[in-house]
């Protein structure tokens, strides 16, 4: 025990010492900000795009600039009423104009503020019959007053008051020359990212429309502009056809489904956010789990191949026998191991508390809440473990029979192979926790960490974790057996790596005998 | 007093091979054993089971009057042929990591560590790294690893090779010192002129088999009786003596090599009329030439 004690010891702090150690309890939260933050940026700083419209029907493009108008207003509205409910200290900083109607605003659903904007914008104040009574009235007595702020307001101050503004993303400029071959031009000198060109009978149909630009692959410019175009011309065809606006939305309107779930006492229950995020929180373990189990014991097999490299295995095995130098060797690895990996769960708690409230995601959004669930954090401490043990002792034996750290790469490939699986399977697992894939994957005892984890939200059935977690400490029972017996031979060995024929009949042979090596 | 070790018709196969066969040996408490032997002459093997590290198939051993050498680990010191150091660690660190190994308390493990250091001129190399080390230094760090906690017997598989004069000097006073102290040495080589130096006793092995073992007089005498003759003349009058079972001639100088029974004066008395003869002087044959001889000319040392 004091010698395996003291390899583990050795181990620990010759690892501690290493810059790898340190550079991945550092290098981790530079990831997870990456992985948080530069999507973020990317859609923040992805350049505005701008494009021109020639207009052979007369009357469209405005129409479509009229309704970006009131869709740019509902966000600033939309904004400013989360401000209020929040009790934010900003919204007293909102102008006076605003702050007259957000309280009677605040009461409305989505669809009637959307409403309410295009009506402000349209400056049809007495339009407002769909709206509820004090609504319509705010629309009446504030309305033009608010309309006259918002045709004053510079798109840069719109966008200050919600991100979400049209003009962060797609601006109409107006050339003085717009025949085709000057817009062009523009495309191929890169002033405009596209142009669109309506026919003179858009109503009719869609002859003559034409959009135009450079760039294949980018669609979302023609979905935005082509969509609220669409909805003009409904409009339009609607009126010519004296069919009712509210008949055409209320044949048009969907069935919505009502999204519940089952709680554990037979009661239904709304799903929110949270829940979805609960569903996917494995997924975020599972990536972690992958990566501690990969490096750890990746760390053991360089770390034994080092010593037989370096030949101090022998030295060692004078004063240790070659299990209590395999016992320490796991001990002192998995101590690092869980190092590394608790300074990971501790920065990836306090990254999820308090990143995105500095991003500015809404607070009832609780990422640490998730982070910390004790299901979560407990089944990946324990799958951390188990699989740790079982790829430790097969990477073991594998570096006890490579004479470099080189040849030992070299074998990497065959495992990287089998530990793609359940990183592939890691989305359909999520979707279907207790499906037929997850449940197969669950029994195959390499698979077993990974999928169970992944598995986390379902949650699976207590005989299955019962049934895996037998068969997965079974599995690392045999591996361990075999994996100790190749080590005790193969760290004395020298030359060319043996055949696997021939580290099969190690397998077999008794322990304490040293089975004969025929070269070639 | 119990020998310090007792091997008794020790064998070891690997599969078909046998790498040991049938070794039996008595190493005295306080004396110098030299192990010596070509290459895969099974001196690594028989070390390697007297550490525990192999077990014999058959036969038995005794190390320090105890049947299981597992239980007397902490009693012997082993500095293996393939040497090694973690490079990482710093060289105090390192000799006092092994003496913990062998039972000694941290506190206790590195002062002596400090001390062996410094006696053998390494203080400045206490913090520092081992991979910073020369090669003699490296050498000499392992074989204060191996000593670091007094063991009563220490077996170094060739502590000379790859060493300096001056390096080679300090390994044999280590040993020397050793045996004042009345621990029992026992070490392998292939530099025979060593071997006759320090040892008391010679064990040769070639094959997995023993061939020879005793003190280095006896070892000697068992070998031919050889005469070396300086000469003028036509060197065939050396072929065909009477008694002479091999003759070795260089042309100016031969080497003779007798029967058991043969007399040197008869063949002097012969030999006196055909040629000029300058020198003629009989000896016992080196250690060097007892080897050659036992392992029938096939060793590569």
């Amino acid at each position: 025990m004091r010698r395996i004690f003291l390899v583990a010891q050795r181990e620990y702090v010759a690892n501690l010492r290493t810059k790898g150690f340190w550079f991945g309890i550092i290098f981790f939260p530079f990831l997870l900000t990456a992985f948080i933050v530069v999507p973020m940026l990317l859609e923040r700083t992805k350049s505005v795009r701008r494009y021109a419209v020639i207009d052979h029907s007369g009357w469209l493009a405005d129409a479509v600039d009229m309704r970006v108008a009131g869709g740019d207003l509902w966000e600033v509205l939309g904004a400013a009423i989360e401000k209020y409910e929040e009790g934010d200290d900003e919204y007293g900083l909102l102008p006076l104009v605003l702050q007259d109607v957000i309280p009677v605003l605040a009461e409305l659903d989505p669809q009637q503020l959307g409403m309410f904007a295009r009506l402000v914008v349209a400056e049809e104040f007495g339009a407002g019959d769909g709206l509820p009574e004090n609504a319509r009235i705010t629309l009446e007595d504030y309305g033009p007053a608010v309309h006259t702020w918002w045709s004053m307001l510079p798109a840069s101050e719109a966008a200050e008051l919600s991100s979400d503004v049209s003009a962060n993303y797609y601006v109409r400029v107006r050339p003085g020359d717009t025949t085709q071959a000057a817009l062009n031009r523009m495309v191929t000198d890169g002033q405009i990212f596209a142009y669109f060109v309506i026919g003179e009978g858009p109503v009719a149909g869609s002859e003559g429309a034409k959009y135009v630009s450079n760039n294949l692959t980018d669609d979302d410019l023609r979905n935005w502009y082509g969509r609220r175009a669409s909805q003009e011309v409904q409009a339009r065809r609607m009126a010519e056809e004296d069919i009712d606006p509210r008949v055409a939305r209320w044949i048009q309107e969907p069935l919505r489904w009502d999204m519940l779930k089952v709680t554990d006492t037979g009661e239904e229950e709304a799903i929110e956010e949270r829940d979805q995020l609960r569903q996917w929180a494995p997924v975020a373990f599972v990536y972690l789990l992958w990566i501690s189990v990969f490096s750890v014991s990746q760390m053991l097999m360089n770390n034994t191949v080092e010593e037989k490299s370096n030949r101090v295995i022998e030295v060692l095995l004078s004063s240790v026998s070659s299990m209590e130098l395999l016992a320490g060797k796991i001990a002192g690895i998995a101590a690092t191991g869980l190092s590394m990996v608790g300074s990971w769960l501790l920065v990836f708690f306090f990254f999820t508390k308090y990143l995105p409230r500095l991003l500015g995601a809404p607070p009832s959004l609780d990422l640490s809440a998730l982070a910390s669930d004790p299901t979560y954090i407990l089944s990946f401490l324990a799958y951390f473990i188990l699989g740790y043990l079982l790829y430790a002792a097969v990477l073991v034996a594998l570096g006890s029979l490579c004479n470099t750290v080189t040849d030992a790469q070299n074998m990497m490939p065959a495992i990287m192979l089998v530990l793609l699986v359940p990183l592939m399977a890691m989305i359909p697992v999520a979707q279907d926790p207790n499906g037929a894939m997850a449940r197969v994957l669950s029994f195959i005892p390499p698979f077993t960490p990974f999928t169970m984890m992944n598995r986390a939200a379902g949650p699976p059935a207590l005989w299955e974790y019962a049934a895996t977690t037998v068969l997965l400490l079974v599995s690392i029972l045999v591996a361990w057996w075999a994996g100790a017996k190749i080590f005790r031979i193969g760290i004395l060995l020298t030359g060319k790596p043996p055949k696997i024929r021939e580290v099969l009949r190690w397998v077999r042979a008794p322990v304490g005998a040293v089975p004969e090596r025929r070269e070639a | 007093m119990e020998d310090a070790l007792l091997l008794d018709g020790i064998t070891k196969r690997f599969g078909d091979v046998v790498a040991v066969n049938d070794v039996s040996l008595r190493v005295p408490h306080g004396s110098i054993y030299g192990f010596i032997g070509p290459n895969g002459a099974g001196k690594t093997t028989t070390i390697r089971m007297i550490m525990s590290i192999f077990y014999p198939d058959a036969g038995s051993i005794r190390v320090l009057g105890s049947s299981s050498p597992e239980a007397v680990k902490d009693r012997l010191g082993y500095l293996p042929e393939e040497k090694g150091l973690y490079k990482k660690m710093k060289a105090g660190e390192l000799v006092a990591y092994f003496g913990k190994l062998k039972g000694l308390g941290a506190a206790e493990a590195r002062t002596r560590a400090e001390k062996l250091l410094a006696e053998f001129g390494l203080e400045d190399w206490i913090d520092k790294k081992c991979e910073t080390l020369s090669k003699g230094m490296g050498q000499k760090v392992q074989i204060l690893a191996t000593l670091i906690h007094q063991p009563e017997l220490v077996i170094l598989d060739e502590p000379f090779a790859g060493l300096d004069p001056v390096n080679v000097q300090v390994v044999r006073d280590v040993i020397l010192e050793m045996k004042r102290r009345g621990r029992t040495v026992i070490f392998s080589t292939h530099v025979m002129e060593q071997a006759e130096q320090i040892c008391d006793y010679i064990f040769l092995i070639n094959k997995g088999r023993k061939l020879l073992d005793g003190t280095i007089a006896e070892v000697r005498r068992s070998g031919d009786q050889a005469i070396v003759v300086d000469y003028e003349g036509d060197g065939v009058a050396l072929q065909r003596l009477p008694g002479v079972r091999r003759v070795s001639d260089a042309g100016k100088t031969a080497e003779l090599f007798l029967e058991d029974d043969a007399d040197p004066q008869a063949i002097l008395a012969q030999l006196v009329g055909k040629l000029t003869i300058r020198r003629f002087d009989m000896r016992e044959p080196s250690l060097h030439e007892v080897f050659i001889r036992a392992v029938g000319g096939e060793a590569d040392a």
